[in-house]
């Protein structure tokens, strides 16, 4: 690609910037970013905690041990490259709630070929990957026959309603290997977003209320509002946040509301 | 006219009005400079002076509790919002300090008899005027006045004593002690705690005061050249809401944000909330703008209801009476309201008490077929039931924690109030800085002592996840509203200053000539809180006081996103213990020796 994935621009916002914040909207924390040695770290969320990978050039194996290390025992994490701009956290939340008890390992699979950086796993595997480091045994597919893993082929993701309503083609999978990959992606037509507008801000009825836009800030500027002090942002009827950084995707609703709740 | 004392420091008057009711005498008591640095005016000033005065666990409703009027060292200068009077006593619905803040005229003509505070004790012995103006202190009989609003008492006693008076008075529930009844100044009330009941079982009916003194600033050019700043800044984007729509702007806000508390939280969201909102009632229903004295905001909106009366609307009368109470018609719940203010209780703990009952009728706990969620009329047969003291009333006007206590059954669980105060129209469950600042709070379930809500509103922390940012952003909100309600200012003008702290010593500098510095300010912000709760472990505070009701503990509450809004108990124990540690009291929630001295504070 010419430029390291992670700091590729999907509509104005790094990649790992957005995947990262994707990642932070769909579970509860907390976020690891694991670089490469030496590679100056992206933007990133404040909540990110960056970790380098062990040893570069040894496939997903090596980085997803070094991101496990620094979480908490026994959790299970999403696992996510930095080249999947559409990510939906509908995805996300199903991949974690296909691991269970006797679930180690939660893993897409589409058109037969498995996603190991769109899985799940549980911190409870590390042992076993650095054991396959150890013996040199790099691919993930290895991994996958050692712990107790469940595939979630693409029927079995669509059978969920969110995903079947909010990513539909399961574009969350589509990893951007090429710069025609890249160029066809940022073609597509941005996510369409349902615009609420409280107290002072709902100036008339005839105000748009959906917009398109890939973030906070640029759904804000589309809907004529700015953000500030003074106004804030509620996404879903849930978080509250004036960070335009903040990216959205289909289905999304964002509450634009006065930051003054005095009363 | 007189004018000021030289011997007080500018901008007070270094003077404490007393007045024995049942002695019908009344004494002038130096303020000691030292004593209104260290707490300002208002609130803070009215809470020490409550502590001193008040004898130990006295009976609220006895002739011997104290009843305060504070003013402040801003009233009377040109600062925006500045003309505001704190009422301050031992609440009856609580048992515990009761600050309460009311606006207008009466702040200004009060301070400018020539005090700083005025004080009532003891009781008449007959239904009374308590005037003060140059002439001194009269006692006169009420008369015909005993059993009207405090609106009508208030426009009577100014037909008759001359229009430079200005009145506080009662309606007819402080005259039959409703423990909520609040204490009325043209509209405009120190309603929560049940002030007016304090000032009924005294047998005053009013107080009216007319200006007789000048006071001075030690600076006044400064302070003019920043009352126009202020000015300025009061037409600009933080005041906006409050201009524009008024507080009633948070209602449809709230929904839809899962913060609107409905049907005795049992919700958070109230499917009807569309008809009470403000982008839609003020299109249909607003006549008029309305401001306090000295004010350039403006929040006030006076809407016309069903009956064409007209009825000042704020977010909390209609949450309380709305959506709480499973009310979504508007013509009832603004006619509850007015009908609130006639008989002169709180509309946040008659439509908190309510909506318990109306729970509790449900579940067959109250003998009330007829008191159920959403029924308009008979929310307005509990209002004026409770007025009046007539019927189930007569159970209501104690407030819901002394119902759940006489009717049990496990209704104290949901019960919605902390020290026995009714809560406002800020759901804990999804606002958890919020939550921890209801639950400490001196005064109970109160959002104008601690606007943490601020905070969970900002972004800067996951309001459903409450930990130790929340902590931080309860203890500093707490400090702000602290000092703002002693300077005093409007809390709807905080959002116009960058650093508030350093801004208020700049103002408090000009008008009194002292060399207050922020950090000064934010030493005494600290001590006014706790003096509060010096006060309340005087009175029986007990550990367990400082607590939420189990239900917002033991029910989640669904948000649109998918997530719920769950608050379980250890997660608020563990703030409250860290808000704890960081207000220098024990695990005990009990000031340490040391920290008592670092505010320059004893307690025995």
């Amino acid at each position: 690609m010419g430029t390291p994935k992670a700091d590729l621009m999907w509509h104005g916002q790094p990649f790992a910037d957005r995947i990262a914040r994707l990642l932070l909207r769909s579970t509860d924390g907390p976020l690891v970013v694991v670089a490469a040695p030496g590679q100056d770290p992206p933007k990133l969320p404040r909540e990110a905690v960056v970790v380098e990978d062990g040893r570069e050039g040894r496939g997903p194996l090596e980085a997803i041990a070094a991101g496990l290390r620094a979480l908490p025992d026994d959790v299970v994490a999403y696992v996510s490259s930095t080249d999947v701009p559409l990510i939906h956290p509908s995805l996300v939340r199903r991949v974690l709630s296909a691991t269970s008890a006797d679930v180690d390992v939660a893993v897409c699979e589409t058109e037969g070929r498995l996603h190991p950086l769109a899985a799940a796993y549980r911190t409870t595997v590390l042992p076993e990957i650095e054991s396959l480091l150890s013996a040199d045994l790099l691919r993930p597919m290895k991994l996958f026959e050692r712990v107790r893993t469940r595939v979630l082929d693409a029927s079995a993701l669509l059978a969920d309603s969110a995903i079947s309503k909010l990513d539909p083609t399961l574009a969350s999978l589509l990893n951007l290997n090429a710069p025609t990959d890249y160029e066809r992606a940022q073609a597509l037509e941005l996510p369409e977003i349902k615009i609420e507008r409280f107290g002072t801000l709902r100036r008339s009825s005839d105000e748009p209320t959906t917009v398109k836009a890939a973030t906070l800030g640029a759904a804000a500027q589309a809907a004529g509002i700015e953000l500030d002090q003074h106004i804030v942002a509620a996404l879903n009827g849930d978080q509250i946040t004036g960070e335009a950084a903040v990216p959205l995707v289909t289905g999304d609703t964002i509450a634009f509301l006065s930051a003054d709740g005095g009363g | 006219m007189s004018t000021q004392d030289t011997a007080a420091p500018p901008g007070y008057f270094g003077s404490l009005l007393e007045i024995d009711l049942s002695q019908r005498t009344h004494a002038q008591h130096e303020l000691p400079e030292a004593l209104l640095r260290n707490y300002v005016g208002g609130c803070g000033l009215g809470s020490r002076l409550l502590y001193d005065r008040a004898p130990a666990g006295v009976d609220p409703l006895a002739p011997a509790a104290p009843l305060l009027f504070v003013f402040s060292p801003l009233v009377g200068t040109p600062l925006t919002t500045s003309a505001k009077f704190a009422v301050v006593a031992k609440s009856p619905l609580t048992g515990f300090i009761n600050d309460a803040m009311c606006s207008s005229h009466f702040a200004i003509a009060g301070k400018l008899t020539g005090n700083d505070a005025i004080s009532l004790t003891g009781a008449c012995a007959e239904p009374t005027v308590v005037i003060v103006d140059g002439a001194g202190v009269r006692l006169e009989p009420a008369g015909t006045l005993w059993g009207l609003s405090a609106a009508e008492t208030e426009r009577e006693l100014r037909e008759s004593l001359g229009h430079r008076y200005r009145v506080s008075a009662i309606g007819p529930a402080g005259e039959r002690l409703v423990r909520y009844a609040t204490l009325s100044h043209d509209g405009r009330h120190a309603g929560r705690g049940g002030l007016g009941a304090v000032l009924g079982a005294k047998k005053v009916k009013a107080i009216a005061v007319a200006p007789s003194h000048k006071v001075a600033s030690a600076d006044p050019e400064h302070v003019l050249e920043l009352a126009r700043d202020l000015r300025e800044r009061s037409f600009g984007p933080a005041t906006a809401k409050y201009r524009e729509l008024g507080t009633l702007g948070n209602l449809l806000a709230f929904n839809a944000i899962s913060t609107l508390p409905t049907r005795n939280f049992q919700a958070s969201q109230f499917e009807g909330a569309q008809r009470l909102g403000a982008e839609e009632l003020s299109e249909l229903r607003e006549k008029t703008r309305a401001s306090c004295a000295s004010c350039t905001i403006g929040c006030e909106h006076i809407y016309s209801t069903d009956s064409g009366n007209e009825m000042r609307v704020e977010y909390e009368n209609v949450f309380a009476l709305g959506p709480l109470c499973g009310v979504d018609d508007p013509d009832a719940v603004l006619e509850a309201s007015r009908r609130c203010d006639m008989h002169g209780i709180d509309t946040i703990s008659a439509g908190g008490t309510i909506a318990f009952a109306m729970e509790c009728a449900e579940r067959g706990l109250l003998p009330a077929p007829w008191l159920r969620f959403g029924d308009g009329a008979a929310l307005l047969r509990a209002v004026d039931e409770i007025g009046e003291r007539r019927g189930l009333g007569d159970l209501l006007a104690e407030g819901s924690k002394r119902v759940s206590v006489e009717i049990g059954g496990g209704s104290g669980d949901f019960a919605p109030h902390v020290k026995g105060l009714e809560l406002p129209g800020y759901e804990p469950r999804t606002l958890q800085a919020m939550a921890l600042g209801l639950a400490v709070n001196p005064r109970g379930a109160d959002h104008n002592r601690s606007g943490a809500y601020e905070a969970d509103m900002s972004g800067e922390h996951d309001r459903l996840k409450g930990g130790s940012p929340h902590v931080g952003a309860a203890i500093a909100t707490e400090d702000r509203a602290a000092l703002i309600d002693s300077l005093i200012l409007c809390k709807f003008l905080r959002g116009a200053f960058e650093e508030p702290m350093r801004e208020w010593a700049d103002l408090l500098a000009a008008v009194s000539g002292w060399d207050v510095t922020e950090s000064e300010l934010e030493t005494t912000a600290r001590r006014i809180v706790l003096t509060k709760r010096l006060f309340n472990l005087r009175e029986g505070w007990v550990a367990t006081d400082d607590w939420l009701p189990e239900r917002l503990l033991a029910e989640p509450v669904e948000l649109a996103s998918g997530r719920s809004g769950e608050l379980p108990p250890a997660r608020l124990r563990s703030m409250i213990d860290s808000y704890y540690d960081s207000r220098g009291l024990g695990p005990d929630g009990i000031p340490s020796t040391q920290t008592l001295a670092a505010h320059n504070l004893d307690h025995s």
